[in-house]
């Protein structure tokens, strides 16, 4: 049973950040702290999994009358910063940034009160099933379907770029519920799927990196009760949208290119690449960018802060990060010479650099959670008002 | 759009935001460059004491000394607004250098008159510290039995011309002193500049200084200093500059129609867009931290904080200008449309007292020597 919770939100600041990074440092084991792996699985992170459901700290913002901390977003960005200042792990946190808000706002009592629990204790480990081999940006024109039979849906059709499916046992689905809808995001529906169904298959996709990260997920003739629906049949675009507006700052938060600055710096020293102008040149400009990114961070997070909201605006941060991450990493290749031919670890100075490995990590934030090209046709239309 | 965000309890950002619109009303920034620059002047006199009367050129001088001592943020609200309206005197140089200068000088009956006539704006006192290379240079100083005797050049000088007074470093000994000279005692050679003003070469030979014109025995300290402060106003303007530049792109763009729709309607031109409002959000967050980090007692992070944002913000308005001017089409080639008028004057600003590659050397020179 988790620990009961103090009024967070009532403590001053650096309270509540020494009370976290204190306990936090205290119980994060030093094996999984900057891990190589950007999406360990359920097991290979269960101890830090399991001392903060115990803490009562693995859900941030929920309410605390259903077991999370309950934190304003100021406090909860005290919480992300330091979880990355630590270099914890991430945890699988889809149920808990996913499913527990979906059905804290649309789920019924009934759903609440089985799911929930079972998210904080680790009994239930949940994927997202959104995107399809055929809809990725236009997730709206999505085919995997359930039709209502008796008292149960029957799905059927394939989602894709499923992170962690193989270490989840719940998914939550996006499906189509009519297919005569006049638009295609009316008709689609929410469903919560077990995964050891008849009919599930689970089958995990090997990245870049040489890692599976992501699966594909087969629905062939799939029975859910009907009760698995969360909210109203064919509303659920509205619902899968709902992804709590403040912690789109994160997703631009400026932890990775620091991270990834400091070992292009360890490598530059190490290889003497700071006697070349031209490196110093290239490198004062990334160090630069990673400074300013900061500012501009500072600029959305002091909104937060002062108790205000943020608008589409916000994902300047992301376009800018992940544009930047990459560039860092890119100049990790352009110093090393021919050794960028070799895929294991290089050597500075006795400090292993995983200098691949950030180089082909950094092409997935800029096509994840929305890529950068959809990000800037959203902002053309919500910040800039240009015509359609 | 694009703004620098700051706390406003009192509402003094937000009046000071009126009035230059308002001003702007009267004295409309294009066309009263277009005027300088077919006067072949350097200084706009009638716009320069209206910009008095208005109270902007004592900002941030200290209440002590007769200012308005409102520092930092709001000196970069105005240079903000003024960079938005293209309002280009220079500022920057004439007020805020000038009365960076004089307010850490030595208390004296000649600073007392230089700081009055500046503030009120009979006088026009103009830094002329830099050397051929943008440098701070010192002249030859030479003493004399009432004072000094002056030899060198100084370059860049803004309203060197129109100006009444010279602020000038010259070293003697070991020492960098900083001298008011009369204009009247130097030969001034004009440049004409990309956004229509005139930049002045100042030579003095053995001129003569009375005694009571050292201002201060520190000048090489007080000048960086100085140019520190001027970056951070120079900046700001920078990131007004581009704000509106972008602004008048979205609403060209949105207006203007071929193949039967609004050219801001096709997706190469929205994604061009949405970097530049990128570039001119960071320019205005990097000059808020700027701001932020003066008054924390850091003196490091302070001087930081100053190179980035004069190097962020010269290269959002430069940026931003060049694509504005394309997205324009034809239109943005002429001198008629304003949009290209931006872009000039927003290379003439990135250009003084550093460029950003320049200062992001200086940058990380400081931070891995520290």
């Amino acid at each position: 049973m988790a620990e009961a919770q103090q009024n967070w939100n009532a403590m001053p600041d650096e309270d509540f950040r020494q009370i976290f990074r204190t306990w936090a440092d205290a119980n994060c084991p030093a094996e999984l702290r900057f891990m190589r792996k950007q999406r360990p699985l359920y097991e290979e992170v269960k101890v830090w999994y399991q001392a903060l459901a115990d803490k009562g700290w693995l859900s941030p913002l929920w309410p605390q009358d259903y077991g999370g901390m309950g934190l304003n977003p100021a406090k909860h960005m005290i919480y992300v910063e330091e979880w990355a200042r630590l270099g914890c792990p991430r945890i699988p946190d889809h149920g808990i940034g996913l499913t527990g808000p979906l059905l804290l706002h649309y789920g019924s009592d009934e759903q609440k009160e089985f799911f929930l629990p079972k998210i904080l204790t680790g009994e239930h480990v949940w994927c997202q099933g959104y995107s399809e081999p055929g809809s990725g940006s236009d997730l709206a024109s999505m085919r995997t379907t359930a039709v209502r039979d008796g008292d149960d849906y029957v799905i059927n059709g394939q989602k894709i770029w499923t992170t962690l499916a193989h270490c989840a046992n719940w998914i939550l689905l996006l499906v189509r519920t009519d297919k005569d809808a006049k638009k295609p995001q009316q008709g689609i529906s929410v469903l919560l799927a077990p995964l050891d169904l008849p009919g599930v298959t689970v089958r995990p996709i090997p990245n870049l990196r040489e890692e599976a990260d992501f699966c594909e997920v087969f629905f062939d003739n799939v029975r859910v009760p009907v009760s698995a629906l969360v909210g109203e049949e064919n509303k659920g675009w509205t619902l899968a949208k709902t992804v709590l507006s403040h912690e789109r700052i994160f997703l631009g938060a400026p932890t990775r290119p620091e991270y990834a600055l400091a070992r292009l710096q360890a490598l530059a020293e190490a290889r003497g690449a700071f006697n070349d102008p031209a490196f110093v040149s290239r490198f004062a400009k990334l160090r630069l960018d990673v400074y300013d990114l900061g500012s501009a961070f500072e600029r959305f997070a002091r909104v937060l802060r002062q108790g205000g909201e943020l608008g589409a605006d916000v994902s300047v941060l992301k376009l800018f990060n992940t544009e930047l991450y990459q560039r860092i990493t890119e100049e990790m290749l352009e110093i090393v010479g021919e050794e960028a031919r070799f895929n294991d670890d290089l050597d500075a100075d006795d400090i292993m650099i995983d200098a691949m490995n950030l180089y082909l990590d950094s092409r997935a934030p800029a096509i994840f959670g929305g890529s950068n090209e959809i990000q800037r046709n959203i902002l053309a239309k919500a910040v800039l008002r240009l015509p359609g | 759009m694009p703004q620098m965000i700051f706390d406003d309890e009192d509402g003094t950002f937000g009046l000071l935001r009126d009035s230059v619109s308002g001003f702007a009303a009267d004295f409309h920034g294009p066309t009263r460059m277009r005027a300088r620059r077919a006067a072949g002047s350097d200084l706009d006199r009638d716009l320069w004491a209206a910009m008095a009367d208005a109270g902007w050129l004592g900002l941030s001088i200290p209440e002590e000394l007769g200012g308005s001592g409102l520092g930092p943020r709001a000196q970069a609200v105005l240079s903000e607004a003024l960079g938005r309206e293209l309002i280009s005197e220079p500022l920057a140089f004439l007020a805020v250098f000038s009365g960076a200068l004089l307010s850490q000088s030595d208390e004296s009956a000649a600073r007392a008159r230089l700081i009055e006539g500046l503030i009120d704006g009979s006088l026009v006192v103009t830094p002329a510290v830099q050397g051929v290379d943008g440098a701070l240079s010192p002249l030859k100083a030479v003493a004399t039995q009432s004072g000094l005797s002056l030899s060198g050049e100084a370059h860049f000088v803004n309203a060197a011309a129109s100006s009444d007074e010279l602020l000038v470093l010259a070293a003697q000994g070991d020492e960098v002193l900083l001298v008011a000279v009369p204009r009247a005692l130097t030969t001034v050679t004009l440049r004409p500049t990309l956004d229509g003003a005139q930049l002045g070469r100042v030579a003095l030979e053995n001129a003569e200084i009375s005694a009571d014109r050292i201002l201060s025995r520190q000048g090489l300290t007080l000048a960086e200093a100085a140019v520190n402060t001027t970056r951070l106003a120079l900046a700001a303007e920078l990131a007004g500059n581009a704000s509106k530049a972008l602004e008048i792109t979205v609403g060209y763009t949105s207006e203007r129609v071929q193949f039967g729709k609004p050219i801001a309607a096709f997706q190469s031109l929205q994604h061009r867009m949405v970097d530049m409002w990128a570039d001119a959000e960071f320019a205005c967050s990097a000059v808020v931290n700027a701001c932020d980090r003066q008054d924390e007692g850091d003196a490091l992070a302070a001087h930081l904080s100053i190179l980035a944002a004069k190097a962020r913000a010269g290269d959002a308005a430069v940026t931003v200008g060049r694509r504005a001017i394309h997205l324009h089409g034809a239109m943005g080639f002429t001198d008629e449309c304003d949009i290209g008028h931006y872009m000039k004057r927003a290379v003439a600003l990135n250009s003084a007292l550093g460029q950003p590659e320049a200062l992001r050397l200086q940058f990380l020179a400081l931070e891995r020597a520290a």
